[in-house]
């Protein structure tokens, strides 16, 4: 009996559909009224100016830089990105003050800012002990000066990073564009424009998920709000599941803040009058959700009015009322990077207007005016940011740079879930378990092998959770999840929209923050509709933060070749993926291997693309009952032969085998190698093998043409030359689209027989 | 910072040079004008004295390794200074190669034998070189190949089965078993030495006891092996074969009577004067050439050039090869300068020490085998000139004198004449005007 079943009528009355409104500005309120309500308090204030201050002093430095101009880093030669946010302050400030200090935020390419303010936010907030752990080096005594030794290196790791320094906060791997610091629960810069928003979202749907109170505060510029994994992800958050009826016991909104920055344009590109259709982006929010998503329009130049409408959406989420969308309305003063004079597109004037709000001036004097701080503590304030600024810069410029050894250290991680924490090993099972049958012979179908390897991971791991278009109730469009929402209930098993981007690229944000999702792309094909999430973002993060996240995801992506489905629904892309540093790429060819290799993945905490063929869902193998694992990078070989080593994968390993079997009819004995991943690659085991017999095929369904069989044959010659007794050879599909047509179609895909015909070739 | 010891072009033509001994090593003190090293090019073994004084703190050659010239070969400073550990890119030498025109056509002086210089190559005829047909690439997998190597055996005999004919690892074993290799017994030292050597084994006669093979076979095999021809052998190699290819030549014998003259040696020899036969020949030859304007010419085929300076080669033969030292303006020579020239340039072609121009740019050459005991011989004529005299033995030899049969001490020198620029009469008339000079007693009177 399944968990849900629609029942609509159709019913054409007319009617009109009140898209609600959209307020702009609404805050009202006074400093002084803020201060004697005690809604914020005069140090807090100071701190809120100081943050911003110390934002725009950093992103100065970065100007002074380029031109040499900045002393303490006399003779530094910086070379990286220029992409400062100065007029910004009072969005990152506020938004990251608007939160609480263990919440999460994502950030931009232009995130210097959102960084600093939310380490800034955090680092205020800790005990004395937990300042102390982060500069166990410190003299420090006292808190005052305790906090001053933790901002300033604070700047001191951001400037490093920054330098491409190993003191960076990701080691000189990421750089300004990736920054990110997950002790303060920074996710990441990203240098994809909207690239973090369906991290945020992923995110948030963890929290969502483990019951947490945690925020996240998304922040992305205008110009991501009109890329579409941005409005995938907005589509997601808002879904009705996570609030209706469907969520049961959960009924809880996306604890997200889309906090959207428009600081009116995209790199030039204008959001006003230009690039977009609507006068107000806020708007994007009617689009997603019935309630708008509480969408506001908010002054960006005034820090208190951000933190207010902030600090309220951050307490409606908690109460489960997300997600939020505000946007921001700041501007930015430079250009999108310094070799943009904005000049081209935008008008001095317009520049002079935005700079009479200037958020730090304007703060400062109402600081002032309303005696929080003196004018002389002001001008003393701005010494200690810039002298702060320039001693974590020259420090930071003279600090070592990454051993060149290491440049592709931290691009996998070790790290597994071979120990389950103890409260995740506490399952529940909301319903009945699907039942998975063998028959006489112990064999399952490749199918139920991955069923059967989910089902056991769920039950050992509640952090394992699966989604995916038509997972849930319907069991996926090939049947291969069908039972396990009624096992696990909706909160780990649930329909995605067909957003394939978002379910990628929230997948990313939800393994950040320790979920283990298991997401289902239902072709192969679609992946490219993702390439973004997996390619960019799943599986860079480990390398990127210098080893401070891992992202245990796995893709599972079903291969239609073989069926007659045509160009869009047939192709064999694990190559693709094969080329993305960070990636393991499986793809098992039988039941037992299905299963062990599943389990492999979901263990695994890198990213794993998993390839699954739907022309062998069906077929059967033994497949034991009791627990096994089948380790990455160990090739299989799954025939022994003396002439001729057939390396292959996928569903080539069954045609392999025919043609070998055939061929030993001919006196050609062959050797037959299933590598089951291709990343990692166990080369050892395919040399050893050609040393033997003299002589390599590499075969697979992938088109030939910049195919890894063309890597495998390359080190193959490169590795065991002497050995070879004629020239390595490689058989796929054609060098082609595959065709509907299925005459066509067999003409595409290599067979049996035209496997045997090249390893003929070589005798 | 260190200076670097460049391998020096010596001569336009040079490209590479071996380096057969260093003097130096590694951390040793040099001072400047020390001999640092010693280089063969095509033509001679020369010193490479230090232009600087320091450590020699790095060398990137060792002996008999052959570099392209101008290449850095090592670095001189002070101790302890930085030096690369890799040498730098051989210096592209600043200019350009010599083209081949008119103007180079018609340069006055040509070669020496046996090596040219580059303008002299020009100048002559330009005829190119052999086309010596490649050698057939053999079609050979690299695993049969390595099968082979670790046979001893060659695999050039073997017919290749796989696909497009070639050699694939089956054939090596059909082969063997053709040979029965299985059945070969060869001693471990024996195999040792023709892996090195490169030696196949099924073409070696095994000696030893029950038909082994022991390493005796295997180091005469070695012994037969082909060997490649030293520079300078094939220098000689190849121009010899181009003069005596493209240049016809006629050859005109004449019998010298030199009693007189080599008792007249004797006689000087008695008061002190140090001559030796060659003397006398050479100057004879001056003079002759100074007659003769052809003879001390050379020809392209198209024009003919002739020298106003007779530069005397004379063909000095060493261990292995001769070289051609040059007499320069050998006609403003006394008797006496001429003795002191030929001895030091003689001396120093044997030890191989002639700088490469003391070796080009002769007119005439005189190959002196008188020493070995032969009754005549026919010369090679060195390309650049128009002809080359061969000097045999003086041998005692009954000859008709004033209608007596007496005994005297007769030479014959046999003149090879390039036919295209002199005629049977002219070199029949020079041969004749050497042989009057050696005999004319009166003449060498004046002279000495």
């Amino acid at each position: 009996m399944p968990n849900y079943l629609s029942n609509s009528k159709p019913d054409f009355k007319p009617y009109t559909v009140d898209c609600g409104e959209i307020k702009a500005f609404s805050y009202k309120k006074t400093l002084k009224s803020e201060l004697s309500s005690k809604k914020v308090g005069k140090q807090e204030c100071i701190d809120m100016l100081e943050d911003m201050m110390m934002i725009r002093e950093f992103e100065e430095m970065i100007i002074k830089l380029r031109s040499g101009a900045y002393p303490s880093c006399a003779g530094f030669d910086y070379r990286g990105p220029t992409h400062v946010s100065i007029g910004q302050e009072a969005s990152a400030v506020g938004g990251c003050i608007g939160i609480a200090a263990d919440d999460q935020i994502t950030s931009t390419h232009r995130g210097h800012g959102d960084s600093i303010a939310k380490g800034c936010a955090a680092i205020r907030a800790m005990s004395t002990d937990e300042l102390k752990k982060r500069v166990p080096k410190s003299k420090a005594k006292g808190r005052k000066d305790l906090l001053e030794a933790v901002l300033e290196d604070h700047i001191f790791k951001t400037c490093a990073e920054l330098f491409g320094k190993e003191a960076g906060y990701c080691k000189g791997r990421g750089g300004g564009m990736h920054i990110a610091d997950f002790s303060v629960g920074h996710l990441g810069a990203n240098a994809i424009v909207g690239g973090g928003v369906p991290i945020a979202t992923g995110a948030a749907m963890a929290a969502r998920y483990k019951k947490e109170k945690t925020v996240t505060a998304c922040f992305a510029g205008d110009g991501a709000y009109a890329n579409g994994v941005v409005l995938e992800s907005l589509n997601w958050a808002a879904m009705h599941q996570f609030t209706n009826h469907l969520a049961k016991g959960n009924k809880f909104g996306l604890p997200v803040i889309y906090l959207l920055i428009n600081n009116h344009y995209g790199m030039t590109g204008r959001a006003d009058d230009e690039v977009a259709g609507v006068g107000c982006l806020a708007r994007r929010a009617v689009g997603f959700a019935d309630n708008n998503m509480h969408a506001q329009v908010v002054n960006g130049m005034d820090v208190m009015a951000v933190r207010d409408a902030v600090q309220t959406a951050a307490e409606g989420c908690r109460k489960g009322k997300g997600p939020y969308l505000m946007e921001i309305d700041s501007y930015r003063y430079y250009g999108h990077s310094l070799s943009d004079p904005r000049n081209e597109y935008r008008m001095r004037e317009e520049e002079a207007n935005w700079k009479a709000v200037d958020p730090i001036d304007t703060f400062a004097n109402k600081l002032i005016k309303n005696k929080v701080m003196s004018a002389a503590r002001y001008e003393s304030l701005k010494m200690q940011v810039e002298e702060r600024n320039a001693v974590a810069a020259g420090r930071a410029a003279k600090s070592p740079d990454p051993e060149a050894i290491d440049v592709i250290k931290y691009m996998y991680t070790d790290g597994n879930s071979e120990e389950v924490p103890a409260k995740h090993q506490k399952v529940k099972i909301v319903k009945e378990e699907p039942v998975i049958e063998r028959d006489a012979e112990g064999q399952l179908s490749y199918k139920d092998a991955i069923k059967e390897a989910l089902l056991e991971e769920m039950k050992r791991d509640g952090r394992v959770m699966i989604y995916g278009e038509d997972v849930a109730d319907y069991g996926g469009a090939f049947k291969v999840t069908k039972g396990l929402l009624e096992a696990f209930g909706r909160d780990r098993v649930f329909n995605s929209p067909i957003s394939e981007a978002a379910i990628c690229g929230t997948a990313v944000g939800a393994a950040m923050v320790g979920l283990r999702p298991v997401v289902e792309l239902m072709y192969m094909d679609f992946a490219l509709m993702a390439s973004d999430q997996i390619s960019n973002q799943a599986a860079k993060w480990h390398y990127m933060t210098g080893a401070s996240v891992e992202v245990p995801v796995v893709y599972r992506a079903a291969v239609g070749g073989g069926k007659g489905y045509g160009g869009q629904h047939s192709q064999t892309l694990e190559t693709m993926f094969a080329h993305m540093p960070g990636m393991i790429v499986a793809y098992p060819s039988t039941p037992y291997d299905a299963k062990g290799m599943l389990k492999t993945a979901i263990r695994d905490n890198n990213p794993v693309m998993f390839v699954e063929s739907q022309m062998l869902y069906g077929f059967k193998g033994v497949v034991p009952e009791e627990e096994y694992t089948i380790p990455f990078g160990v090739a299989d070989v799954k025939r022994a032969g003396t002439d001729v080593t057939l390396v292959t994968w996928g569903p080539a390993v069954h045609d392999a085998l025919k043609a070998a079997e055939a061929l030993q009819a001919e006196k050609v004995s062959v050797e037959v190698i299933d590598l089951r991943t291709i990343v990692p690659l166990d080369i050892d085991t395919v040399l050893d093998s050609v040393k033997k017999t003299g002589r390599c095929v590499v075969a697979s369904q992938c088109i030939s043409n910049a195919s890894f069989t063309g890597e495998i044959a390359s080190q193959v010659m490169e590795k065991v030359f002497d050995y070879l007794d004629a020239p390595v050879a490689r058989i796929g599909a054609l060098n082609g689209i595959a065709p509907q047509s299925h005459v066509l179609e067999a003409a595409f895909l290599p067979n049996a027989n035209d496997i045997a015909n090249v390893c003929k070739s070589l005798m | 910072m260190a200076d670097a010891v460049i391998l020096p072009k010596l001569g336009q033509t040079v490209e590479e040079s071996t380096i057969v001994k260093w003097h130096k090593s590694e951390g040793d003190d040099v001072a400047k004008g020390d001999i640092l090293f010693e280089i063969e090019t095509d033509k001679a073994v020369l010193e490479v004295e230090s232009f600087f004084e320091g450590k020699l703190l790095k060398v990137f050659a060792v002996d008999g390794d052959t570099l392209p010239v101008l290449s850095v070969v090592g670095y001189i400073g002070k101790d302890g200074e930085d030096v690369p550990d890799q040498p730098p890119a051989a210096v592209v030498p600043a200019t350009p190669a010599p083209e081949v025109s008119e103007k180079k056509a018609a340069a006055p002086k040509v070669a020496v034998a046996p090596v040219a210089s580059p303008v002299a190559k020009a100048a002559a005829p330009v005829v190119s070189a052999p086309v010596v047909a490649a050698p057939v690439r053999l079609k050979i997998s690299p695993r049969a190949k390595k099968l082979a190597v670790s046979k001893c055996i060659s695999p050039a005999g073997v017919t290749g089965t796989g696909p497009e004919g070639r050699i694939v690892v089956k054939d090596i074993v059909a082969y063997l078993d053709s040979y029965n290799y299985d059945d070969i017994k060869i001693s471990p030292s024996a195999k040792k030495l023709a892996v090195n050597e490169e030696i196949d084994i099924l073409t070696v006669k095994a000696t030893g006891l029950g038909g082994r093979m022991v390493i005796e076979d295997v180091r005469r095999a070695v012994d037969e092996k082909p060997k490649t021809m030293t520079k300078m052998r094939k220098v000689i190699s190849q121009r010899l074969t181009e003069s005596f290819r493209d240049v016809p030549h006629f050859y005109v014998t004449v019998s010298v009577d030199m009693t007189d003259v080599l008792a007249f040696r004797q006689e000087v020899k008695s008061q002190g004067g140090e001559y030796s036969v060659t003397d006398f020949i050479l100057e004879a030859v001056i003079m002759t050439l100074e007659e003769f304007k052809p003879v001390n010419s050379m020809t392209d085929g198209t024009t003919v050039t002739w020298s106003s300076s007779v530069d005397l080669g004379l063909a000095v033969g060493l261990d292995d090869g001769l070289v051609v030292p040059v007499i320069s303006d050998s006609g403003n020579l006394s008797m006496q300068e001429l003795h002191d020239t030929v001895k030091d340039l003689a001396t120093r072609a044997r030890s191989g020490k002639l700088m490469p121009d003391e070796m080009q740019g002769s007119t005439f050459t005189v190959s002196n085998m008188g020493m070995f005991g032969v009754d005549n011989f026919n010369a090679i004529i060195n390309p650049g000139e128009s002809a080359i005299l061969a000097v045999a033995s003086t041998i005692k030899t009954p000859v008709v004198k004033d209608d007596k049969v007496v005994v005297r001490d007769i030479m014959k020198l046999t003149l090879s004449v390039d036919h295209r620029i002199v005629d049977g009469t002219v070199g029949a008339m020079f041969v004749n005007a050497v042989k009057e000079k050696l005999e004319d007693i009166a003449l060498w009177e004046t002279l000495v």
